[in-house]
């Protein structure tokens, strides 16, 4: 009987409905201690991109073996301080074939650096040199990199550690710290009249920072639906004369429905939730936003020496509390497409009803280079922040106003029409 | 010149005014702009499908557009279809 091939009716068969994802068909507690561990055992992450050739701390360069290596400004590649030596890192786009299977997403993929924060990991953490055994402190709110005060070994948070300073890819500057300056510079220049006077004393863009800013890289596959209702002019004629005269409008009125399967390729979403409060009211964290897109698609695998010199933003948010962002996100990207569907409507269409089935998402958390100046406005307690995008160069930002001089221009502006209003009024009658 | 015409050119000041306090004041705080994910993220998408029914006419009306129109407010929630998930 052992050679018979398997059933293809009954019991244990594919005929009978499969049961629920993560079910194992039984009750683990009731089972032996090992399977019971086996079964409740958590499953491996999708994507591993934990590099395991880093995990001593420590990144050799792979011709001399040294540890002095920096990013060669401009560029991804990395170079050895000692000998020289350039090289590339690896682009997680082909390492871990993130450019596709958008439309074969099914659940939720995250990748091993986006994986939930764990809530007693510290913020400092504590290595153990492997040149010379001294412990050195790194906060990784902040630096990826340090140091040995004792022989001078350079360190970097390579491990995925569970605090979330670790992602899984970083995509390294471009622009250079005089671009960036210069940018600024001409940036401000084109708003220097109604400027707050002291921030115009003080502006020195050369105090221009370096930050790897996190975010999560996120590709969907979803369905949308909206319903509403859409109006189409059948005539328009005029009622009365002379002054009186009043234009009507006669339309047909339609019940408009759509529906749309769509994937998203790199949504790019802020991953620490300060940076994501995008209230214009008490903070100017949009000039951050406004900076995007990135080429995400040239992104390297995560390694800490691409953040020597520069300063980082921790991930503090988890995939599931960024979920309702990218409905957001995702609603607005399908109510835009579907609009070219709805041309016919010459009167416009209302919306009433929207839904939105995510079938699949992949998340990616990856740092993205920012060069940030920032000016902190005494009065109104408001931090104003020029941002300059450290691979396009696309330069955004917030200066603050001269209040009463802006108030007195556009006074004087409405005294003026007002008074040619007047004229023209008298002159008329 | 019908009167009521001659009222609204009173208003042209205050109007002129406001308006140019606010665009100034965009300009320099930017304070309208964000990421515009919805033309610069890469989306494939399947063609629309769909049903247009007509339900009635709304004739005699005044209004150049449909009321509510939010064709192109994207942004702009609204009533959710339950079912749906995040």
């Amino acid at each position: 009987m052992a050679n018979n091939p398997p059933k293809f009716t009954g019991p244990g068969s594919p005929r009978d409905v499969p049961p629920a994802s993560g079910d194992p068909g039984f009750d683990p507690y009731n089972m032996p201690a090992p399977v019971r561990e086996e079964v409740l055992k958590p499953d491996p992450v999708a994507l591993d991109t934990n590099a395991e050739e880093l995990k001593d701390g420590t990144n050799h360069c792979p011709k001399c073996a040294s540890t002095d290596i920096r990013q060669k400004p401009g560029t991804d590649l990395l170079v050895c301080a000692f000998c020289r030596n350039e090289w590339q890192g690896e682009r997680v786009e082909e390492e871990f074939a993130l450019g596709v299977g958008q439309d074969q997403l099914d659940g939720t993929i995250i990748a091993s650096g986006a994986r939930d924060i764990a809530a007693d990991e510290a913020v400092l953490r504590t290595f153990k040199c492997n040149c010379c055994g001294a412990e050195v402190t790194i906060n990784t709110e902040s630096e990826m990199t340090a140091r040995c005060h004792w022989c001078r070994n350079v360190f970097g948070v390579n491990q995925q550690v569970a605090n979330g300073a670790v992602p899984d890819a970083v995509l390294p500057f471009h622009i250079k710290k005089d671009d960036a300056i210069a940018r600024i510079r001409q940036f401000v220049d084109k708003r220097r009249f109604f400027a707050l006077k002291a921030f115009k004393e003080e502006f020195t863009p050369e105090n221009v920072i370096s930050v790897y800013m996190p975010y999560m890289i996120v590709d969907g596959k979803a369905t949308a639906q909206v319903q509403g209702k859409g109006e189409i002019e059948t005539r328009k004629y005029t009622r009365g004369s002379g002054n009186n005269k009043t234009t009507y409008y006669d339309a047909d009125v339609y019940q408009v429905d759509r529906r749309m399967d769509f994937t998203v390729d790199d949504l790019p979403l802020e991953s620490s939730a300060e940076r994501a409060d995008l209230n214009t009211g008490h903070n100017t964290n949009n000039i951050i936003n406004t900076i995007q897109p990135f080429d995400t698609k040239n992104a390297v695998k995560w390694n800490a020496q691409y953040l020597r010199g520069c300063s980082s933003e921790k991930r503090d948010l988890d995939v599931e509390q960024m979920k309702p962002r990218l409905v957001d996100q995702l609603l607005s990207i399908a109510r835009a497409k579907v609009e070219g569907s709805v041309n016919r409507y010459d009167r416009g269409v209302r919306w009433e009803k929207e839904g939105l089935k995510v079938h699949g998402s992949r998340w990616v958390a990856m740092y993205l280079p920012v060069w940030l100046y920032s000016y902190y406005q005494q009065d109104s307690g408001m931090l104003h922040y020029i941002a300059v995008n450290g691979r396009t160069g696309e330069t955004m930002g917030s200066v603050p106003v001269q209040q009463w001089k802006l108030i007195l221009v556009s006074l004087t502006a409405g005294t003026i029409i007002e008074g040619l209003a007047i004229w023209f009024m008298t002159v008329a009658s | 010149m019908s009167d009521d015409s001659g009222l609204w050119l009173l208003a042209l000041g205050p109007a002129g005014g406001v308006g140019l306090y606010w665009a100034l004041y965009r300009y320099y705080r930017n304070t309208d702009k964000s990421h515009a994910f919805e033309r610069e993220t890469k989306v494939e998408t399947k063609p629309v499908t769909g049903s247009d029914t007509q339900v009635g006419t709304n004739n005699g009306t005044r209004d150049r557009r449909i009321s509510g129109d939010n064709v192109s407010d994207y942004r702009e929630r609204v009533e959710r279809i339950r079912n749906d998930s995040g």
